[in-house]
């Protein structure tokens, strides 16, 4: 459903919750955010990804209120926001270190905004009890109302965090990294977790991250910030497959990247010509990928198809990781080649380290940016 | 100083039977303070109760014990009038401390983002310090006196036609030093709990809609009331014990309990000095305890 419905919502440009136009912002001249453009689609689980110093947290907490841009639009539900104050927007944030209220219990916490918001606030006690107390049920916390927030764990803490501002029925919710505090084990289950409480509340959720493997996880679209600009907004399936440059398709951490220029039909890249034959691609700065799993590794003296890539490069070490296998190779300009190794079929084949070996891929495979 | 004294006293009786049965070596590390705490501080409070049994004649003083001391204390209208004017300047003083160091606290804790910078201003609180007492009383009489900088300058601006008497040798002037000294011993542990405040907590409060008023009630006062707490024990202990200021200051027109000790020992009445000096123990232990009482400062530190 969720990967489904979104080429339907691309035209429907009304739907968009959150629209940025142009949106600039340095701090002491060195620029943070240089012309962000994006639209966020009402109902929808948006993740942000870009490797850290690209300007996340900065966009998020432009949006947010906490930082006035220097320049540009922001739009949300049709209304100009800029310069309005964070507590007039309807824009729920969640702190990456959940900056929950130390001195208040679980149960107070989610009450504050109800109780203390300067527009609307909910001065019958009942109706806040019962609020809270849903919102509780919602985020799977009861029975821990009236612990004390230091006496729980990361997990708890965050769907505290969720559930201070889900209560207070924002139109959009901004969660900056909320996993990154939380452990491994914690993080996996969270995902599904963060995903379900989104869709039962049936609001915008931009979620915050420099891990691929969550943005791609969580987000019905993926937006890709690369120094202050957004550089690919898509599905995820779109994106791990047709990164819109060499630099997304380095954040995504799964391709070999070969910088160079093309000539005719080959790409000269630093470890020889390169033969071409799939999509090319414009972005402006010619590059050469091919995915870490679409190559094969095969004895140095095997030949190549007709239409496959063959290049030399000698075995480093390999790295196993349950289901895949990975295995690092230098080229002869010394620089690593990743190879992973997908292990449902076929048992991990033994290396020789230094040997020399011959990695061959089909040509349509590669990614070719132009 | 009976809190003080306590709180010595229960390690010490819980470390000697564990030295025995485990012989842990780390507990020496507590025998020069607690010897120490023993000899100059336990021993002499002992001995001031002592003292304050003994009988006082005009010219010698007798280990006879009697309650004289303490009934001439309490049946006394300058004495009374000591203790209720020491507890009146006390709560004063407590107060204005609070009211003049909380905002000036808020600033360097709270909004002085730069960490360096909000240390060189709690740096200059300390400046006062810097003179001597003498020095600061010196320039406090052309200050606040009949011809001094204040009144000239009401006069000067015709908000005043008479010279404001009550500024110098008063109560008024007695609170305004005190308060002087004694306001930086507020500011420092209330900007230090300011301080350890995550910023990102007070913007979590912004964005669940809360203006700055109610953020300030809900969220900065509470997680601040610890540093309330330690600066207003501070500043209790030092202005109830205080005599110097008052002295300097109000020309003899008022009494603290501190004065009428420095008063009785120098006419060597140790029997009368030894009460105000339980007296004033026993106030101090008992304001030190309700303050403790209004924070759990274990829990909150």
């Amino acid at each position: 459903m969720r990967r489904g419905s979104w080429p339907e919502l691309v035209g429907t440009k009304v739907s968009a919750v959150l629209q940025l136009k142009n949106v600039h912002k340095a701090f002491a001249g060195v620029p943070a955010l240089a012309g962000v453009d994006a639209a966020l689609m009402d109902n929808s689980y948006v993740s942000l990804l870009g490797p850290s110093g690209s300007g996340k947290t900065t966009l998020l907490r432009v949006i947010a209120g906490f930082e006035q841009p220097d320049g540009g639009e922001i739009l949300f539900a049709g209304r100009r926001i800029d310069g309005v104050p964070p507590h007039e927007r309807g824009i729920g944030f969640v702190f990456q270190n959940f900056a929950l209220f130390p001195h208040l219990s679980v149960a107070q916490n989610i009450a504050f905004g109800l109780e203390n918001r300067a527009v609307a606030p909910v001065t019958d006690a009942k109706a806040v009890a019962a609020r809270v107390r849903d919102m509780i049920g919602l985020v799977g916390l009861t029975g821990l109302e009236d612990r004390a927030v230091t006496q729980i764990s990361g997990g708890q803490k965050q769907r505290v965090a969720l559930a201070r501002t889900l209560v207070t029925e924002p139109s959009m919710v901004l969660l900056d990294e909320p996993l990154g505090a939380l452990d491994a084990n914690l993080r996996t289950r969270m995902r599904g977790e963060l995903r379900t409480i989104r869709e039962r509340c049936g609001v915008t959720f931009l979620h915050v991250t420099g891990s691929e493997s969550e943005a791609l996880a969580m987000g019905d679209t993926v937006l890709v910030l690369d120094r202050g600009r957004i550089a690919q907004a898509t599905d995820a399936g779109t994106l791990y497959s047709r990164p819109a440059s060499a630099d997304v398709a380095r954040f995504l951490n799964c391709y070999n990247i070969f910088s160079g220029a093309v000539s005719g039909d080959v790409f000269e890249s630093p470890v020889g010509r390169l033969a071409l034959g799939g999509v090319r691609q414009a972005s402006g700065r010619p590059a050469y990928a091919i995915r870490y799993d679409r190559v094969a590794i095969r004895p140095r003296d095997a030949a190549a198809a007709g239409d496959e890539v063959r290049i030399e490069a000698s075995f480093v070490a390999s790295e196993y990781s349950g289901a895949a296998i990975n295995s690092f190779f230098t080229l002869d300009d010394g620089r690593v080649f990743e190879v992973e190794t997908h292990l449902s079929h076929a048992a991990p084949e033994a290396f020789e380290e230094k040997a020399r070996y011959a990695l061959v891929w089909k040509r349509e495979d590669a990614l070719v940016f132009v | 100083m009976t809190m003080a004294a306590t709180s010595h006293d229960t390690p010490v009786e819980t470390a000697a039977p564990s030295t025995r049965r485990q012989p842990d070596r780390t507990y020496w590390l507590l025998a020069p303070g607690v010897l120490w705490m023993l000899l100059f501080l336990v021993a002499p409070i002992l001995m001031m109760v002592y003292v304050s049994f003994w009988t006082q004649t005009t010219f010698k003083i007798e280990p006879t014990l009697t309650l004289k001391s303490w009934i001439t204390f309490f049946s006394s209208d300058t004495y009374l009038g000591a203790l209720w004017t020491t507890v009146r300047i006390w709560l004063i003083v407590l107060v204005s401390t609070l009211l003049v160091g909380y905002p000036a606290a808020l600033f360097v804790g709270l909004f002085v983002k730069n960490k360096t910078l909000s240390t060189a201003l709690l740096v200059l609180c300390v400046i006062p310090f810097w003179t001597s007492f003498l020095i600061r009383v010196l320039a406090w009489r052309p200050m606040l006196g009949k011809e001094g900088a204040i009144n000239m300058i009401l006069m000067k601006l015709g908000i005043v036609t008479q010279p404001i008497e009550v500024l110098l040798f008063s109560e008024l002037s007695v609170i305004i030093g005190m308060t002087q000294i004694y306001c930086v011993f507020m500011v420092g542990p209330i900007a230090f709990m300011l301080g350890r405040i995550d910023p990102s907590v007070i913007e979590a409060a912004q964005d669940l809609g809360a203006s700055f008023w109610r953020i300030f009630r809900t969220i900065i006062l509470p997680l601040s009331m610890p540093g309330v707490v330690v600066g207003a024990i501070f500043v209790s202990v030092m202005v109830l014990g205080e005599f110097a200021t008052s002295a300097a200051l109000s020309g003899r027109k008022v009494n603290l309990l501190g004065n009428i000790i420095v008063t009785q020992v120098g006419s060597l009445k140790w029997a009368f000095a030894a009460v105000a000096g339980v007296v004033l123990t026993i106030l101090m232990g008992a304001v030190v305890a309700a303050l403790l009482r209004v924070v759990d400062l274990r829990k909150e530190l």
